[in-house]
């Protein structure tokens, strides 16, 4: 369980309407799953979507990217 | 042969009119309470994140109130109410709720034992017979489901901070407790007990209790925050007898002072 203020980073996807692509809409920093869930839910509610995931950062691999120190230490 | 629905207050046995409107008035005003009290807390939460939570629960907090209210329009002799005329001194809300939270962990057992407990309550309300309060509850019932994780996510992270943290959350549990597991009545409901012989609810009382205790049993247990009940076969009982004596059936709160 990490401190609070220390949380890792989740980053939000959501889609619109059938067959257009996931898209980053955003990211929240959250204890764990269920409290990503909830804050997604809480601020990227303004659209209709009709799908909305959080994905942890340290889940997402890198392929290509001068950025990957940057992104690892949020993680 | 199902039975008939009660499509309209008119088509309510007499006899539970009066504990209805009891019923009605206290969920909704400790939901608008509730509301206001996560309100207060929509810039200072502890990350940004909380404080947008917050917001929403607020929002969805005084929805539930508003609709609530307008449930109580077509009861006979229900207090007059709106959420544009707020009267807090007549408000039949738990003494938790009656005060801005003095900090986050107050918000966080506000969110664990009194908005969970409320929601418990409306959930007997799902098939009930009373047309007008079951078209009402399932969305209320849907939005619960975010408060209720929202709450137990909060309570373990500030329990893991530490033995002094987890000591101020008991002693903040300690002064909801009594008004939250009484909520649902004693023994097989007391003065909700009508309601349930004519399925306007499908329980209340000690069975509804004993569900609570089950759903936040294991969570304060893991938190290790479980001084007030104690595991008991497959489920919960509260560690010590509660206090039924001090207990206002029709404001549904604990008697003060």
């Amino acid at each position: 369980m990490q401190r609070i203020g220390d949380e890792p980073v989740y980053e939000v996807f959501a889609r619109r309407v059938d067959g257009e692509p996931l898209r980053h809409v955003g990211s929240v920093a959250a204890s764990g799953d269920a409290l990503a869930r909830v804050y997604a839910r809480s601020i990227y509610d303004e659209e209709s979507w009709i799908e909305l995931y959080v994905v942890p950062r340290r889940a997402v691999i890198p392929v290509e990217s001068v950025r990957t120190e940057a992104v690892d230490a949020h993680a | 042969m199902s039975t008939p629905l009660l499509d309209r207050a008119a088509a309510l046995p007499r006899e539970t009119v009066p504990p209805l409107v009891d019923l009605v008035t206290a969920l909704a005003d400790n939901k608008h309470a509730l509301g206001l009290r996560y309100g207060e807390w929509c810039s200072s939460g502890p990350t940004i994140e909380a404080g947008v939570a917050a917001t929403a629960m607020a929002q969805d907090e005084l929805g539930h109130a508003r609709v609530l209210y307008g449930l109580l329009e077509e009861l006979p002799g229900a207090p007059r109410r709106s959420e544009h005329e707020w009267a807090a001194g007549d408000a039949r809300t738990v003494a938790f709720v009656d005060r801005p939270f003095p900090s986050w962990p107050h918000l966080i057992v506000a969110n664990l034992l009194v908005d969970q407990a409320l929601t418990l309550v409306l959930e007997t309300a799902l098939g009930s017979r009373y047309l007008p309060l079951r078209q009402r509850t399932r969305k209320l019932i849907e939005e619960e489901q975010f408060h209720a994780v929202h709450g137990q996510g909060w309570l373990l992270q500030l329990a893991a901070e530490g033995p002094r943290v987890r000591s101020v959350l008991d002693a903040i549990i300690r002064e909801a407790w009594a008004d939250a597991v009484c909520w649902f009545g004693p023994d097989r409901g007391g003065a909700l007990a009508p309601l349930v012989a004519v399925g306007v609810l499908r329980e209340a009382g000690d069975a509804v209790r004993r569900r609570f205790l089950r759903q936040i049993g294991p969570l304060l247990r893991d938190a290790g925050l479980a001084s007030l009940l104690r595991a008991d076969g497959d489920g919960w009982v509260p560690a010590e007898a509660l206090p039924w004596a001090e207990w206002d059936e029709s404001r549904r709160r604990m008697r003060r002072g």
